[in-house]
């Protein structure tokens, strides 16, 4: 029952971690006001172009860097369609979601059904050593760790500094703003690249790291999970990230309920994700004066100066 | 120094979308002929495979009008809904609802010989559809839930509930466990329209619902006030229309044409319900409807062009051996620089000069 | 006599006439469920390919389409394949079944054989393999290492070729080591590397120290075996350099002499659809790179129970057998029917998860 508990904690918190990553990266580009609907595709793409680098060079920080370098890459098509182009930020997202999946299906091929080496774990000394909770927090690989402090990190940009402020300030009135003479469009570019940037590293983490393997349709949906993380947590940090790791769990419950000696069809479980999801969204959007005090009051709409 | 800036035009030109549309085919062609260097095939095959030659063949034909069929029937629903600013991502999990229903329909009846039951199972479908979308409608009217998520989570939901339905409850008892259901009779399918194809009746529904679409849109009272209370909302309330019932109407139109089409899916190519119902028409409607210009008319040729593209993607995984990504690049693409050029359809482009900006900005 | 001699002639010139003509070469398709890559289903089934192409020269021509899902996709690229001038194909998945039959029935003048199927016809037939003998010998492989005494089985669907290996591999485990339990995590999909991998892990925190990882086509389960130093069995190609520690054995499937018979018969003219349901004895099933963990006497032990099935004086589903629920399913001595095997949706007691209902 212990080892279940173990593998129930390290695992989610693997789990979880492309989801952090493309959650909080998300989050940011939501909170300059642009939608993003093509996570999906920009972590696919991050994660055949991972997969390839780390195939070709065996380094993982090459993997990394080149995913999150052409998830970026995907997310300025996206960028320029919206913010330059002025087109719907919706058909933009999933134009460029939908050209991302067929470009790392292209990527990978080669190297479908191979293997890497997966990202080694990184024990933290002596921290390693406590009974269970060691076992479950503190031998895990560096990118998990680096994904907590990305949380403090977003969250402490976001919150605490004048880049915040303005991240937010154009994401609530972006006319305003271009008439105080800020750099609307400049920011909105930077936060979509920044949350492609980051939905390429977790998509590379899901194909080097995770399940060290590329398989066309690996991201199985986690992309659009993350979009409805950024509701879920109304925008809030610390909310979005409890969302992801409750998500983790709740996916792997799936696997280890037979454990438990409970016998629900394993659909049911495969469903309760989205289920919950759906019940919190309603709950939390039910409070409309809540949403509009933590959602930018311009997403999804388009801004032309 | 000169500046490019956008103004916006004064009437809707018609050349605009046929031009844009035309021009997003060729920059497709052309990113196209990139891809096939990569893969080192000749790019002039590769585009004949994909454009050409299913159209050379009866049963290529046939392939492309039977494809086009779903694409045609939720795009012009889900257009529909996209004009009032709607946003139904769902469709799949609607379609798929709606393949259940007609699905249960037939199993139900397995072994009648009654005109009444292809009838019965497209009606059944098509409220399947409609109730699944009710669901995201009800919590975006009562609870403000954003209907973008609520939709697709849906679709995940609605996946499971067929993955359970074919293992389960559903599932042929003489198929060996495995999941799918039983094959339908034959009068539970729709009649073949070409000989020698798999072509079938089900385009009917398209062509129906295009028809409907249009006068809904063009000459219904309600037609117009929904794309009115899509691009103005305040607009909207002030001429008296709700936006609740927009929201309503909006996405049960989507619904219902989503649970036909899957209807036309398991009375069609499928003949049974198994976990693979759609490859994702859902979701390609809404890339229709985009290229359609959410448009009725114009939809019709979207659907026909991306039908192609399947078919032809199809095709030329045998013929010159690529990828099966080549078909989602090309769509991807066609998508991305219509979306690029239809800023045409909108804004001129206008040459501006530096001081005189500067000028503007004194005064 | 004189008059049956004269029907004989013009019969015997048809029968020539209506054979393919020699010098035309025979176009074959291939359709294949999921990705080609080194190992995995679609390799094997590759590697028969292969060996046509390499036995009969410039008689033939391939094609093959990989990664195509089961349904109307499928068909069109099937139809596409009789349009475009093949004249037999291979199906490679259970879920090609009624598409291609429904081709076979047009197309009288072509042939087919497909995987793991249940229906024939004339120029239909399909072809399976006596894994379960297999899985008999790799579960008493098990039965030798597990400690735990937990054995963890990552299985796709509940079709009954799997279901009969699940119960000769429990039966295998249970010779050698009686107080032996069995786990299952059902994936339902016969690619999901991710999943399965997840599911492995997930077997391994209930104290599965083997993992059995039944027609997963990427050695995702394999290569997280070897990382988590937990033994591992694969089904579908040697998976020996994705785990050289861990690896305890693989079965194998080798389509070759199969597929080339197939040609021949339809180059020859004379395709008769059957149910080819090759085992041991014809070197169709087998396994391989035992792990040297294993004892000589434990090896040799392995070794002799193969030839016993091999030279068929044993069937590894052979009564007393009991299922989950406690009803004796075959008496003693008496081994399971071929079509009962077909059809066989029971799992034997020493199993501890369900089949899905």
């Amino acid at each position: 029952m212990l080892e279940v508990f173990v593998f129930i904690i390290s695992g989610t918190l693997a789990a979880s971690t492309p989801l952090i990553y493309a959650a909080m990266g998300e989050l940011v580009c939501e909170k300059s006001g642009m939608l993003n609907l093509g996570i999906e595709g920009m972590m696919a793409t991050g994660a055949a172009a991972g997969f390839v680098l780390v195939a070709i060079t065996g380094s993982h920080s090459v993997g990394f860097f080149g995913g999150m370098i052409c998830a970026m890459g995907l997310s300025l098509i996206y960028a320029i369609l919206t913010v330059l182009l002025n087109a719907n930020q919706v058909a933009s997202g999933l134009a460029t979601g939908i050209l991302g999946l067929g470009v790392s299906s292209a990527i990978g091929k080669k190297y479908e059904g191979t293997t890497v080496t997966p990202l080694a774990d990184l024990p933290l000394g002596p921290l390693s050593d406590i009974p269970v909770l060691g076992e479950s927090i503190f031998q895990l690989d560096a990118m998990v760790y680096l994904s907590i402090l990305l949380v403090v990190a977003v969250w402490y940009v976001i919150n605490r500094t004048k880049l915040g402020l303005l991240i937010r300030a154009i994401g609530e009135a972006p006319e305003y703003a271009h008439s105080q003479g800020l750099p609307v469009r400049m920011v909105r570019m930077c936060c979509v690249a920044f949350g492609g940037a980051m939905a390429g590293i977790g998509g590379a983490y899901l194909s080097t790291a995770y399940t060290p393997l590329w398989a066309e349709g690996m991201i199985a949906g986690r992309g659009w999970i993350v979009v409805a993380l950024t509701v879920f947590g109304t925008w809030v940090v610390p909310r979005v990230a409890f969302g992801a790791y409750l998500f983790g769990v709740i996916s792997l419950l799936e696997l280890s309920i037979q454990a438990f000696g409970v016998n629900l069809p394993s659909q049911i479980l495969s469903a309760l994700p989205y289920v919950i999801t759906i019940l919190m969204l309603a709950a939390i959007s039910r409070n409309v004066t809540f949403i509009r005090m933590n959602s930018p009051a311009s997403l999804g709409q388009s801004f032309s100066p | 120094m000169v500046k490019f800036t956008l103004e916006p035009r004064k009437e809707q030109s018609l050349l605009a979308p046929i031009v844009v549309t035309s021009l997003a085919l060729l920059l497709t062609m052309l990113g196209g002929t990139i891809l096939f260097m990569i893969y080192g095939v000749p790019p002039l095959k590769g585009l004949r495979a994909i454009f050409i030659e299913p159209l050379l063949s009866t049963y290529g034909i046939g392939e492309v009008l039977l494809k086009m069929a779903p694409l045609l029937l939720v795009a012009q629903g889900l257009a529909i809904g996209f004009r009032a600013g709607v946003w139904n991502i769902g469709a799949e999990g609607q379609l798929i609802l709606g393949a259940i229903a007609a699905s249960a329909v037939a199993i139900y009846f397995d072994g009648s010989t009654s005109i009444f039951l292809l009838p019965g199972m497209i009606l059944a479908g098509m409220f399947a559809g409609i109730a699944w979308a009710s669901i995201a409608a009800f919590l975006r009217t009562t609870f403000n839930a954003n209907e973008i998520l609520v939709t697709f989570m849906l679709t995940s939901v609605a996946l499971q509930l067929l993955y359970y339905l074919v293992t389960g409850p559903m599932r042929d008892p003489m198929g060996f466990n495995f999941p799918q259901s039983i094959t339908f009779g034959y009068h539970a399918m729709f009649p073949i329209l070409i000989e020698g194809t798999r072509f079938n009746a089900s385009i009917f529904m398209g062509i129906f619902a295009t028809v409907g679409c249009w006068l809904f849109v063009k000459r219904s009272l309600v037609g117009y006030k929904l794309s009115v209370g899509g691009l103005a909302p305040r607009a909207a309330i002030y001429a008296g229309f709700s936006q609740k019932g927009a929201v309503w109407l909006a996405l049960l139109i989507g619904g219902g044409a989503a649970g036909l089409a899957g209807v036309g899916e398991v009375s069609g190519p499928l003949g049974m319900l198994q976990r693979n119902v759609s490859p994702g028409y859902g979701y390609a409607a809404i890339i229709v409807a985009m290229l359609g210009g959410l448009n009725p008319i114009g939809i019709i040729f979207s659907s026909a062009l991306m039908a192609l593209i399947y078919v032809g993607g199809d095709f030329a995984r045998l013929s010159v051996q690529l990828p099966n990504a080549v078909t989602g690049i090309f769509q991807g693409m066609l998508l991305t620089f219509y979306l690029g050029c239809s800023l045409l359809l909108t804004s001129r482009i206008r040459l501006k000069r530096s001081d005189a900006v500067a000028s503007e900005g004194e005064a | 006599m004189k008059l049956s001699r004269l029907i004989m002639l013009p019969v015997l010139a048809l029968a020539m006439m209506a054979g393919p003509a020699a010098a035309d070469k025979l176009k074959i398709g291939f359709i294949y469920p999921s990705p080609v890559g080194d190992v995995g289903w679609a390799a094997e089934l590759d590697t028969g390919r292969k060996a046509i192409e390499a036995h009969f020269g410039d008689k033939v021509e391939t094609v093959f389409v990989e990664n195509v899902p089961e349904g109307p996709d499928a068909q069109r690229i099937m139809n596409q394949m009789a349009a475009t001038g093949a004249k037999m194909i291979m199906l490679g998945s259970f879920g090609y079944m009624n598409d291609g039959l429904r081709l076979a029935q047009q197309r009288p003048d072509m042939t087919f054989i497909h995987a793991s199927g249940y229906k024939l016809a004339d120029n239909f037939g399909n072809f399976q393999s006596r894994n379960y003998e297999s899985s008999y010998v790799v579960g008493m492989a098990a039965g030798y290492v597990t400690k735990s005494d937990t054995v963890g089985i990552v299985a796709a669907y509940a079709i009954p070729e799997v279901v009969g290996m699940i119960n000769t591999f429990t039966l295998g485990l249970q010779r050698t080591n009686p107080d032996a339990t069995v786990k299952v995590v059902w994936l339902n999909s016969w690619f999901n590397p991710s999943k399965a991998q997840e599911s492995a892990r997930s077997l391994m925190a209930q104290d599965a120290d083997v993992i059995y990882s039944l027609y997963q086509d990427t050695p995702s389960v394999v290569t997280v075996a070897e990382e988590e130093g937990v033994y591992v069995i694969n089904t579908s190609s040697d998976m020996k350099a994705y785990a050289p520690k861990m690896l305890l054995a693989s079965q194998i499937a080798d389509w070759r002499s199969y597929f080339i018979e197939q040609v021949q018969a339809t180059i020859d003219g004379n395709f008769k659809g059957t149910a080819f349901w090759g085992g041991m004895a014809d070197d169709t099933v087998d396994v391989r790179s035992f792990s040297s963990d294993l004892t000589s006497d434990q090896q040799a032990e392995l070794n002799k129970v193969m030839d016993s099935i091999r030279s068929g004086a044993f069937h590894p589903l052979t009564g007393p057998v009991v299922d989950q629920d406690g009803t004796e399913r075959l008496a003693a001595g008496v081994s399971i029917a071929d079509n009962d095997m077909l059809g066989i949706n029971w799992l034997v007691k020493g199993v501890e998860t369900r089949i899905p209902q």
